[in-house]
């Protein structure tokens, strides 16, 4: 599994990693930390550039090296990665410009080739989601400052677009708690399956309790139950015991209430058409922006989900 | 679909862009202004909204510049492409060349020793010997070279000059606008210390036909950076008081990075000699073979003794400042041409005639009242190919010298002190984190207002006593 992890050097973002590294060390994931520097100019970037390359002659740090570097700090603390000395031979620091735009700089420990730090210039959620575009990534991992009353209108956008337009799975994390309690949310459909599985994977590393939820309106009770019976199924063949829940009511509210008594909220990144989420809103952006819990929307990366629609094109 | 907002998003000011366009288009002629005029015209401000608010990569906005040009039939595409490329061009690419090359030797370190071994300790001794040395250099090639050359000295320096660099904010900010102001403020010393200087003498000699040597400009603005040498180092040691005053502990961390490099290379004495070679040069013939061809021996030169190499060209060359000066030296003549010019400077002369400011040495203050202004907000290159058709107009029509209109166009687009997008040295010392937004404000409105009073004070009294007298009154 490959993660991209952002940090911008604000407590809540260095602690989504701290969270994020518990379950990437287990799954013995690839993990690259990314940080985004705001852009001065577009026209001087080539500038920059220059004097970017003179600093690392001189051996000088440029700014945001030092947000990586806790960032890596952490992710060793976790064990994913051996302890980085500026001395040790075979220590990289490279500096080149990247592909689209980019500026990256490859902060490497000689025996922890598994953990990449990056730094890109421009608008954070652009760049974060270029980056998830070239890399490759299964997951993206933010923080988000999490709710602060009115404020939370404002804040989290990032997180929010990210969200919206990643082309992988994405996992906001604000808010978090120390329980294992996971929400897992079905209505039965094949995104909403994945999600099961993918989440499915993480909460077995982090020893989870978990609890399926699927939401019907009155009339479709039933239908919600057989739901509920596919998912538990497909957990039970993972080897999770799995609670079942069913509520009437709107979804977006149902969950957003149920994700108090929860530690996390899994869900599949929502059907419908662009035109009807943009005039009707998607259930998990809203569960993202007003849920009080880290929410991991699970979405296939482009080349499953062509090969996909080839199966059911058959 | 979902992609489609986010593209919608992102392009919001190009969408904007372009209706303002097609609403300027839509309107029916004022008078005095042609119909061609109003396309020249609209192509203007969609191109200024495009680089102060940069929806694209700025040279789409110098390439759009020229499509529109063909496409709203204001020229033909052979007067376009043509109008694209010139001997002030080859010159701007020829300098970012010989300036490539001078970044990419290890100069940097030597010419840090030589300053300290000068100044000593002392901080504001080494504030000095920085500004002095930036603006000199500086005043010959681009300041971006200048301040990616020395801006690793001023680290080094900040760096080991205390525990906790954090804590020395005032002395960061110090060192490194030091650089920074000098540098900017010798940039109008030669036509070579900046794009916007060759911009200018490209309109000069293609509207109005009029050519000023390479040593005249060094003439008429040469002295204007010795002056600025003091006035910097003033305004800088007033407005940032040192925490610490001696740096001992600095030179000598320096001095053992430096002595890593060994002695100075054969490599890097020839690479400063064909620059002096290029700079004799330009003084003394780039008046018969022009200032691009006289460039373009440097850069042979540097090809053909190995020192630089294509590739370093390719790749470090600033190619997209090219286009985006192509772009807007075509839409200055596209604005001649189709008389836009010549009607904005008549409305703006009539705006400032109550105030007195419509010839002499009032629309001189005018005109680098505006230039200043603009150049804050968006590139100073941009607004020199922009605004100067007009302001050379302005003079024209008013009975001012074009000369001087000129030189004060170029010269006070280079004022760039207050913010970090104005010019590319702000940029990249800001780009070392050590600097606030602020610090540019607190001490650049100074720089601006001194800068300022200088340039108008060179073209009143200093101007009208030189062999080609430029008499303002």
């Amino acid at each position: 599994m490959k993660i991209l992890m952002c940090t911008d050097g604000q407590p809540f973002a260095e602690e989504a990693i701290r969270f994020g590294a518990k379950f990437a060390h287990q799954l013995d994931a690839d993990v690259t930390v990314l940080y985004v520097r705001a852009r001065e100019s577009g026209g001087d970037s080539i500038y920059l550039t220059t004097a970017r390359k003179k600093m690392t002659e001189w051996n000088l740090d440029i700014p945001g090296i030092e947000y990586l570097k806790r960032a890596k700090q952490i992710l060793t603390e976790a064990g994913l990665a051996s302890p980085l000395h500026e001395t040790e031979t075979g220590v990289r620091k490279t500096f080149r410009e990247s592909t689209e735009g980019g500026v990256e700089l490859h902060l490497i420990g000689r025996r922890d080739e598994r953990v990449r730090l990056k730094l890109r210039e421009g608008e954070s959620a652009e760049e974060i989601l270029t980056e998830a575009g070239l890399g490759r990534y299964d997951l993206i991992l933010t923080g988000s400052r999490g709710h602060q009353g009115f404020a939370s209108y404002f804040v989290g956008s990032t997180a929010l677009r990210i969200a919206e337009f990643a082309p992988c799975s994405v996992l906001i994390a604000k808010n978090i708690r120390k329980g294992r309690n996971f929400l897992m949310c079905t209505d039965g459909s094949g995104s909403a399956e994945k999600a099961e599985i993918f989440g499915a994977q993480i909460a077995q590393v982090l020893k989870a309790r978990v609890t399926i939820l699927s939401v019907a309106e009155e009339a479709s009770v039933d239908a919600a139950k057989d739901q509920l019976r596919r998912a538990e199924m497909i957990l039970a063949q993972m080897g999770i015991q799995a609670k079942v829940k069913v509520r009437v009511g709107r979804p977006s509210e149902v969950i957003i209430d149920e994700a108090k008594d929860h530690d996390i909220v899994v869900m599949g990144a929502s059907g419908g058409s662009a035109v009807r989420r943009f005039f009707l809103g998607s259930v998990p952006l809203k569960v993202i922006e007003y849920g009080a819990c880290p929410v991991l929307l699970v979405r296939d990366k482009p080349v499953t989900k062509r090969r996909a629609s080839a199966r059911a094109g058959r | 679909m979902g992609g489609f907002f986010r593209f919608l998003i992102r392009r919001r000011w190009v969408l904007a862009g372009f209706l303002l366009g097609g609403i300027i288009l839509l309107m029916p002629p004022p008078a005095g202004l042609t119909a061609q005029g109003v396309k020249a015209l609209a192509i203007a401000a969609v191109a200024i909204l495009f680089f102060v608010t940069e929806p694209l990569p700025l040279p789409t906005v110098a390439i759009l510049i020229g499509v529109f040009e063909v496409l709203l039939g204001i020229t033909g595409p052979t007067e376009v492409s043509r109008s694209f490329i010139s001997d002030s061009l080859l010159f701007i690419l020829g300098s970012l060349m010989i300036a490539e090359t001078i970044v990419k030797q290890k100069l940097d370190k030597r010419l840090a020793l030589f300053i300290l071994r000068i100044t000593g300790p002392r901080v504001e001794r080494i504030v000095i010997g920085l500004i002095t040395v930036s603006a000199l250099i500086a005043s010959l090639i681009g300041e971006h070279t200048v301040v990616a050359m020395m801006m690793p000295v001023g680290m080094t320096l900040i760096a080991s000059a205390g525990p906790e660099p954090r804590q020395l904010k005032n002395l960061s900010s110090l060192i490194l606008l030091s650089i920074a102001y000098g540098a900017i403020a010798a940039g109008v010393g030669s036509p070579s210390g900046g794009a916007r200087n060759a911009i200018v003498m490209s309109y000069w000699r293609q509207l109005f036909h009029l050519n000023v040597s390479y040593l005249r400009w060094m003439e008429y603005l040469y002295p204007m950076v010795l002056l600025q040498i003091p006035i910097v180092a003033f305004v800088l040691l007033k407005t940032f008081r040192p925490e610490v005053v001696d740096l001992t502990h600095s030179i000598d961390q320096l001095r053992v990075r430096v002595a890593q490099e060994g002695t100075m290379k054969a490599r890097d004495n020839w690479t400063v000699v064909i620059f002096l070679i290029t700079v004799v040069l330009w003084i003394t013939v780039s008046d018969q073979i022009g200032l691009g061809t006289t460039a373009m021996i440097g850069v042979a030169l540097y090809l053909i003794s190995g020192i630089a190499r294509w590739e370093d060209y390719s790749r470090g060359i600033n190619w997209g400042i090219i286009v985006i000066y192509a772009g807007a030296i075509s839409l200055g003549i596209a604005m001649r041409d189709t008389g836009a010019a010549g009607w904005v400077a008549q409305i703006l002369l009539q705006w400032v005639e109550p105030l007195g400011l419509h010839g002499g040495i009032g629309l001189l203050f005018f005109i680098a009242v505006l230039t200043m202004s603009l150049a804050t907000v968006m590139s100073s290159g941009a607004t020199v190919g922009l605004v100067a058709p007009i302001t050379l107009h302005m003079a024209d029509l008013s009975g001012t010298s074009i000369v001087a209109a000129g030189l004060v166009t170029a010269a006070a687009s280079a004022f760039t002190y207050m913010t970090t997008m104005g010019s590319p040295a702000c940029g990249m010392v800001y780009s070392s984190g050590q600097l606030r937004r602020g610090d540019f404000l607190k001490a650049g409105w100074k720089m601006n207002m001194a800068s300022l009073g200088l340039l108008l004070l060179m073209a009143f009294a200093y101007w009208s006593l030189l062999t080609f007298p430029v008499g303002v009154s």
